[in-house]
Formats: structure tokens, sequence, C-alpha cells
């Protein structure tokens, strides 16, 4: 299996704070790996490091070996870096479908240019991704509230939304933050069914959650983190089981 | 009826005006108040082309839009590169220092003013047929904004908006699309200045101070924020309505105190009964009738 991510000796400090120490990953196409660790261990700081909400102090971030040392979060995310947020992160002034239709990869609609002197092209476009959006809200149970509000959904189904939004992109690799926090009945099968479905295609999935059910059910794979640092990879059956981990999760 | 065409042709202008500072302020959330400085290029530039260039008067008003055009992203690119607060300072900086320029350099006029700007038409031409072509271009820029602003565009202006952090992480350019907000904006004042110039063939720096730029935000803000016709009303009311004073046989002393009075009295009034403007804005964005019926099929 092949390589999507590389990460190597990534650090970050803010002050003295370490959120990235020395930090080694890869993540591979078709596998969910997940990461476990206390509040506090660099969980998010390594998503934003990685999809570039934050520079690295040192160490470098691969996509299919292309180095994006450097690079804008658009760009990382137009060569396919897609991501969840813990904090939702919607569009609220826009309806579910609108959220999900401005996020594809390439967006025609972006160019005023394009949209002057090509207006066809973006035609076109909009009417595929709106195609696209309409299958992927059906897939995640969201079809009924497509032209609703994003903002007036409950918490649950915004965390679909926010999921389905990252589907737009049609990853390589996809950064889920916490996706069930608040979650609960469907919406946590769906969201395990279409994690499962996407790595199935070839994606490299990496999930942050503390909901260890859903860390053990889902993943292939857990890291487990503390103070910035991985301190062992392996099933996510033995590393809840090593009490040595336990004890640094709860602190007991 | 002449006096009635000039009436038509300052609501005009001032229509562009209103809608090319809603698509800034309102749709694209750019705090600017650097407007009057844009039309103040536009009129500037091309009047400047066509008097000490020869060019021809429909050539240099567009060549005068550009120059705002190319104004704008000089000030937008290095402040939004940051933040948009930053574009606020620089356009505060800008209107104030090329102002001060304008009145301090000689081939501007200075501060005395430009005289000799050609007309757009020969002399024999209707007054009308200046504020039919006038009409037409409000007409056309309303239209325009709202293409812009209910299009795929449109869409990510709104997403960006809310949440640029996200907006960037889907694959959207953020700074590319505020620099092209801006500069549509800031163009089409550009070119509602350059439609000044070659009507009233004489620009004042005065004419456009920093308190145009509360008038246009008031027209905005009036007329409703985020919409197309908001501005459209704003500009008509507020254009209008002073002018209608002048038929009252005040003495000059009282005239203007009077309107201003109106102006800023208008302002309170909507601010504490209704803020939304006389049109407000929808919750959620609209885009195109289609997009209205997709979740029922």
């Amino acid at each position: 299996m092949s390589a999507v991510v590389e990460i190597r000796g990534l650090e970050k400090r803010f002050g003295g704070i370490v959120v990235a120490d020395g930090i080694d990953l890869t993540l591979t196409a078709g596998r969910v790996l997940g990461l476990i660790g206390p509040n506090g261990a660099g969980k998010t700081s390594l998503f934003n490091l990685i999809s570039g909400v934050v520079r690295p102090d040192a160490g470098s971030v691969r996509l299919d070996g292309r180095p994006l040392d450097g690079m804008k979060m658009h760009q990382r995310a137009r060569l396919g870096l897609s991501r969840t947020w813990q904090n939702l992160r919607l569009f609220p002034s826009l309806s579910v479908l609108d959220n999900l239709m401005v996020a594809p990869r390439r967006y025609a609609g972006e160019s005023l240019l394009r949209l002057a002197f090509f207006p066809g092209v973006v035609r076109q476009a909009e009417a595929e991704s709106r195609r696209k959006a309409l299958q992927i809200l059906e897939r995640t149970g969201l079809a009924d509230v497509a032209n609703k509000p994003a903002g007036g959904l409950t918490f649950g189904q915004q965390k679909l939304v926010g999921v389905a939004r990252a589907l737009m992109n049609d990853a390589r690799c996809l950064l889920l933050d916490e996706p069930m926090a608040g979650v609960e009945g469907q919406a946590y099968q769906t969201i395990q069914n279409v994690v499962r479905d996407l790595a199935a295609s070839g994606v490299a999935v990496c999930v942050v959650e503390h909901n260890v059910a859903f860390i053990r059910d889902l993943c292939d794979e857990g890291v487990f983190m503390f103070a910035g640092r991985v301190l062992a990879r392996g099933a996510v059956a033995d590393l809840i089981a090593d009490p040595r981990l336990t004890e640094l999760y709860f602190g007991t | 009826m002449e006096y009635l065409y000039t009436i038509i042709i300052l609501v005009g202008l001032y229509v562009v005006l209103a809608s090319s500072f809603n698509l800034v302020i309102g749709y694209a959330g750019l705090i600017s108040i650097a407007h009057p400085v844009f039309y103040a290029i536009g009129a500037y530039g091309s009047a400047l082309l066509a008097r000490d260039f020869g060019w021809p008067a429909p050539l240099a008003m567009l060549a005068g839009a550009l120059l705002a055009v190319a104004a704008s992203i000089l000030l937008a690119l290095p402040s939004l590169r940051v933040s948009g607060d930053y574009l606020l300072i620089a356009s505060i900086g800008f209107q104030l220092g090329l102002l001060e320029i304008i009145k301090n350099v000689s081939w501007t006029g200075g501060a005395g003013g430009l005289t000799n700007i050609p007309a757009a038409f020969a002399p024999s031409t209707p007054h009308w047929v200046y504020a039919v072509i006038v009409v037409v271009v409000a007409a056309l820029s309303v239209l325009a904004v709202r293409a812009v602003a209910h299009g795929a565009y449109g869409r990510a202006m709104s997403a960006l908006r809310d949440d640029e952090l996200a907006f960037s992480m889907l694959g959207r350019n953020a700074v590319a699309m505020k620099v092209g907000s801006f500069a549509l904006g800031c163009g089409l004042a550009g070119f509602a200045g350059a439609l000044y110039a070659h009507q009233f063939r004489y620009l004042a720096p005065d004419q456009f101070e920093i308190l145009q730029s509360s008038a246009i935000l008031t027209m905005v803000v009036v007329g409703g924020l985020r919409t197309t016709w908001g501005p459209v009303v704003g500009a008509v009311m507020l254009q209008a309505l002073p002018q209608a004073i002048t038929f009252m046989n005040l003495p000059p002393s009282l005239l203007g105190p009077l309107q201003g009075l109106l102006f800023t009295g208008l302002v309170l009034v909507f601010m504490f009964i209704r803020p939304q403007g006389l049109i407000p804005a929808a919750d959620v964005w609209t885009g195109a009738k289609e997009a209205h019926d997709v979740g029922r099929r």
C-alpha cells in the first residue's frame, strides 16, 4: 500500500508549549489511522500543521511524494488534502447544499474573468457540482435538509454536513477532527459507513477522536500521542489495553 | 428640463456608486472608506487622458475605470494578505493621501480644480442622451453586481465572509477573491467618475472628500445592505430628497443645514427603527432560481 502523506521530523512550539516534537508519521492509501491521546497531546495541532493552518518550525510534510512546505492552505487542498474541524466551521449564511457546492477541489465560479468570458464553463461546472453534492447528501442522509440553512440544523446534522463538505474535494487524504463529538444515533453509523467506504476507495484517512469505541470499530491502526510526540503505534485494541498509555490518557 | 436631466444623471451615478460599494462592503464584507477616491481616479484619469492626450472620451472613460481597478489592486493586495482590518487603515491613508496629491500638483488643476474637460458628445447633442446613457450604465451596474453576488462567485463570497479559514481549506484562494471583489467594485466607481467628468466638465478635489464615503455608505445601509435594490432605493432617496428641499424657497443659509439635518435624521431613524434598511437582506444566501428546488427533486 502506498504512502499518501509522509510526515518527517515535524516540530512546532508556541513559546514554551511544544505541540509537535519531532513527529514521524505515514498515512497510507486505503487505511484509517486513529489519533488517540489526552487533551493537549497535539492531535489537532498535527492536523493544523499538515493542512497548513500553522507553519512548522522544522520538518516536512509530503502529499503523494510532493513537498507541501511553504504552501498555503488552499494550495494543499487543491492537491487533494481535505479536513473537517472540531468546532464545525460551517458557513451559516449558506444552505446545506451550498455549503457543499462551494467545496469542490476546483471551483469554476472563483474567477471573475471566467465568469465574464466563459459563463458556459461555469454553468456546466455548477451543474456537475450540484449533482455530486446531491449524491453526497443522499449518501449521508442529509437530502431532506439540502435547502435548509446550515446553521439551523442539529449539532449532529451539522457534524455530518462538515464530513459531507469534506467529501466534495475527492481528496487523497482526509483528516477528521473529532467527527463524533456530540453525534449519536443514525448519524454515528452514517459517518462510520462513509469513512469505511472512503478508505475502501483508496483514500488515506486520519481520525482524531475521543470516542474510543468509534476509533476501535473504525480504525485499522492507532497512534498514541502525548506532549507533541508519537509514543506508540499499533492495533487500537492493544493501545487501549496498554496500562502505561491508559495512565497517561486518564492521568491516574 | 435641463435641471431634471442633471438630477437624473447625478442619481444614476450615485446608483452606480452605492451598488458597487454594496459589493465591496456588503457582499464581500471588506471595510473600505476609499470609494470616493476611486470615483476621483476614474474622473481625473479619464479627464486628463481626453484633455491632455487627445483620447476619445469613450476610450478615456474605459481607461479611467481600468486605472481605478489597477489602483484598487495596488491598495488591496498588500493589505488583504495580512487581514481585512488593514484594508480599512490603508483605505483611510489612500483616500486622504491621494486627494492631497490631487490638490497639490499642477497637472490635476490643484485645489482650484480641473477645467476644460472635453465633453463626451458634440455640443449639439441633446442633454437627455447623456441622461439615458447614465441610466443604462446604472442599470447594467446593478445587474452586474446582482449576477456576481447571486451566482457561483457570490456563493463563495458569502462563505468567505462567514469563515475565511474553512473557506481556504476547501481550496479557495481567499486573498484573490477579496482583491477581485474589491477591484470590481472600485472599477465601477471609477467608471461613474469618468461619466461625471465628461458631463460636468469640471472636477474639484472637494467633490471626492472622505465625507462622500459616509454619504454612499448611508445610501447602502438605509436602502438595504447585501440586497440588489436596496442601494438603488437608497441612492434615489438620498439624492432626490435634498434636491426636493431646494424647491421650498428657503434662504440659502437654512438650505444647507436642513439638507444635512435631513441626512443625519434619516440615518438615526433607520438605526433605531429599521436597522436592516428599507429592503432587508435574506438570512441565507440565495442563488440562481434553480438552486431553490433542488432538494425537492
